[in-house]
């Protein structure tokens, strides 16, 4: 009697909830990227009507190969934003992992993965040591900072006297201009497809009575969503040169990404110690783990992010993970929906936020306008979105929330 | 000094504190308290601010650790390292505060630290379906109304939140409930349903620790009432043993001569 009587005063609340405040709810939780993808058709649209190339297949291609070291280091980033820390660091940690992996892949021909691996673990050590500090106490936004000097200096220790390691035509220039041909892209998304439908109808299944959707709207409806976007997106492409494959490492790590915080116990987590730290130490969770953890992850892909760089400017040198990367990193994760303020935003932020940046630098340079205007959008999108972000998530419209 | 053994025969002996202090640098915040809990009763603890109430909480949640003094769990000597520790032990905690996360919805608040799991080769992924159905269950049983299971609990109403903390005590079953200040941001009805909610709890069979301001709870819930007053436990009253102005006296120490902790 009690299951029967419970959907009741559900449905009651639901109806007497003003629309507004309702809206606003489904905007800072499940439907946080529509806002974005909004702006993002805003600016496609924009610079579309102003030159019919922007949203050529070549360009795409440029515009997809352009934006994942940004995208995966605006990754990294999200998780370590989600457990309610900063990072200043990351962005010359990739160009330092970056110049690891060239010195023993060029300079001490070691093979190609091994010196990737050293690249990673040298990532992986810094951030260790940064987090140590961080857990000791010291804020993160100054431990990162001082990494960010100290990191200046580690650059120039392990670059040669002539400050550049060239590394076209090696093995490792291969990673970024490597195309996987248009109908093994197709097989790969179809597989990926049809896995994600598969898990769809299962979870769907699994709720069984206690679903209070149809399989239509639970399966079928993100089935074709997800089917035209992936679809979409390799035809595009496959119509220039094939799928790129930093494109391919950028996708696969971002699903890993979202399966391991929305769908595991590790994942929840993070979003606890993001949301109340103190709740989450009251829980049992090792809330000094978790944040070990999330830079680690940053560690990871900073690594991947600088070498995937390092590979498509065919190059290391003293330049290196610096200019605007760090900031249009951060920039990119919350553009894309991850909050300042922990515990809010999800992995796709990465990748949404630097499209949206990636697409204004893009047309700005295709259009031949001039680099402060590029600067002038990119600072000014930056700042409308935290407006967004600290409208929606501290609730300035609804008088409950905090 | 009343003796509250001697008004009611008690089940079992769930807890057992015994000459426990603790200090933070100079200041003595818990000076050789002793404490029982029994099965099946609500003993409340009262006292003014600063008396070591919260203190003993974190003691035995194990937020912090005692620098003195023995804990026992049924009758079995514990170290209560961590709150997960206390967890295991069978000690549950409900904080005034600080216990939700306002952007988690109810379910994954309710299983926050308990979460129940998949295998360890698939990332443990959390099994959403059978965690809603028995968080419907909890919720359902102790008549908490929430619009839906899935949005943060950041939107909710003071007692729907109070509500799911609560309900989080329940999901692990333990044998023993600690309530910190349950009924203190809370409106006239609600209160009346938390009342009722920690005589349920009892009715379950465990053991139920409440601290609290009011004076008037406490009166009504509590089947032993014990006084804490700068860190040292001053009196104990059993059940229609004392009266109001007991209380108060005890708490302020206003009669300290006849209740002095070294009458005991």
């Amino acid at each position: 009697m009690s299951t029967h009587k419970a959907p009741a005063p559900t449905t009651a609340g639901e109806q007497s909830t003003p629309l507004l405040s309702r809206l606003v709810e489904g905007l800072s939780g499940r439907y946080r990227s529509i806002p974005v993808l909004f702006v993002l058709g805003l600016i496609w649209l924009y610079f579309y009507s102003r030159n019919s190339a922007y949203l050529t297949s070549t360009n795409i291609t440029n515009l997809s190969l352009q934006i994942v070291t940004t995208a995966i280091l605006a990754l990294g980033i999200v998780f370590v934003l989600l457990v309610g820390e900063i990072d200043l660091s990351s962005a010359l940690l990739s160009g330092v992992c970056a110049t690891v992996t060239a010195q023993l892949a060029i300079k001490s021909d070691w093979p190609l993965w091994m010196a990737i691996l050293g690249g990673v673990a040298t990532g992986l050590v810094f951030v260790l040591a940064e987090v140590l500090a961080i857990i000791f106490g010291v804020p993160s936004l100054i431990v990162t900072l001082g990494g960010m000097v100290i990191l200046q200096g580690l650059l120039l220790v392990v670059l040669p006297p002539e400050f550049v390691i060239n590394i076209g035509g090696t093995d490792f220039a291969k990673i970024s201009s490597t195309y996987i041909p248009s109908g093994w892209a197709f097989v790969i998304a179809g597989v990926g497809w049809l896995l994600f439908c598969a898990a769809r109808f299962r979870a769907h299944r699994e709720r069984g009575a206690a679903a209070d959707s149809s399989a239509l709207v639970s399966v079928g409806v993100p089935a074709v969503l997800c089917g035209v976007v992936v679809f979409g997106a390799v035809a595009v492409l496959g119509e220039g040169r094939g799928l790129p494959l930093p494109v391919l490492i950028l996708v696969a790590m971002l699903l890993i990404a979202s399966y391991a915080t929305s769908r595991t116990r590790y994942g929840t987590h993070l979003y606890a110690v993001g949301g109340n730290r103190e709740a989450a130490q009251r829980a049992g969770i090792p809330v000094s783990r978790m944040v070990i953890y999330s830079f680690l992850v940053l560690g990871a892909c900073a690594a991947v992010a600088g070498i995937i760089e390092a590979s498509r400017l065919l190059a290391v040198s003293n330049s290196s993970g610096g200019g605007p990367l760090m900031l249009n990193a951060i920039a990119a994760a919350v553009v894309g929906g991850a909050s300042l303020f922990g515990g809010r935003g999800t992995v796709w932020a990465a990748l949404l936020g630097a499209l949206v940046i990636g697409s204004i630098n893009n047309g700005v340079q295709l259009l031949g306008l001039s680099t402060e205007v590029q600067s002038f959008a990119t600072g000014g999108v930056l700042i409308l979105a935290v407006a967004i972000d600290v409208v929606i998530t501290r609730g300035s419209l609804l008088p409950n929330r905090r | 000094m009343p003796d509250a053994a001697t008004t009611v025969e008690r089940g079992e002996l769930l807890l057992e504190l015994n000459q426990v202090s603790k200090y933070f640098g100079g200041v003595r915040a818990l000076h050789d308290v002793d404490l029982e809990l029994y099965r099946g009763e609500v003993v409340a603890l009262v006292g003014d601010n600063g008396a070591g109430k919260s203190t003993l909480v974190k003691v035995i949640s194990g937020v912090e650790h005692p620098d003195s003094g023995a804990l026992r769990v049924r009758g079995e000597a514990v170290r209560l390292e961590t709150p997960r520790a206390a967890q295991s032990a069978g000690i549950h905690t409900v904080y005034q505060d600080l216990s939700l996360c306002d952007n988690l919805d109810a379910v994954r608040n309710l299983f926050l630290g308990q979460e129940i799991t998949g295998g360890f080769l698939r990332g443990r992924p959390v099994s959403r379906h059978r965690m809603e159905q028995q968080a419907r269950d909890v919720l359902d049983s102790l008549a908490v109304k929430v619009r839906s299971l899935n949005t943060p609990v950041g939107g909710l109403s003071g007692g729907q939140r109070q509500g799911i903390a609560i309900c989080r005590a329940l999901i692990s079953d333990p044998s023993m409930v600690l309530l910190d200040e349950p009924t203190a941001a809370l409106g006239v009805s609600q209160r009346a349903e938390v009342l009722d909610l920690i005589l349920r709890l009892k009715s379950q069979n465990r053991g139920v620790l409440v601290i609290s301001h009011d004076l008037k709870d406490v009166q009504e819930v509590a089947d032993r009432v014990v006084v804490m007053r700068l860190g040292s436990k001053v009196a104990e009253f059993g059940r229609g043993e004392y009266t109001s102005s007991d209380l108060i006296a005890a708490i302020t120490g206003a009669h300290e001569a006849p209740r002095s902790p070294e009458s005991n």
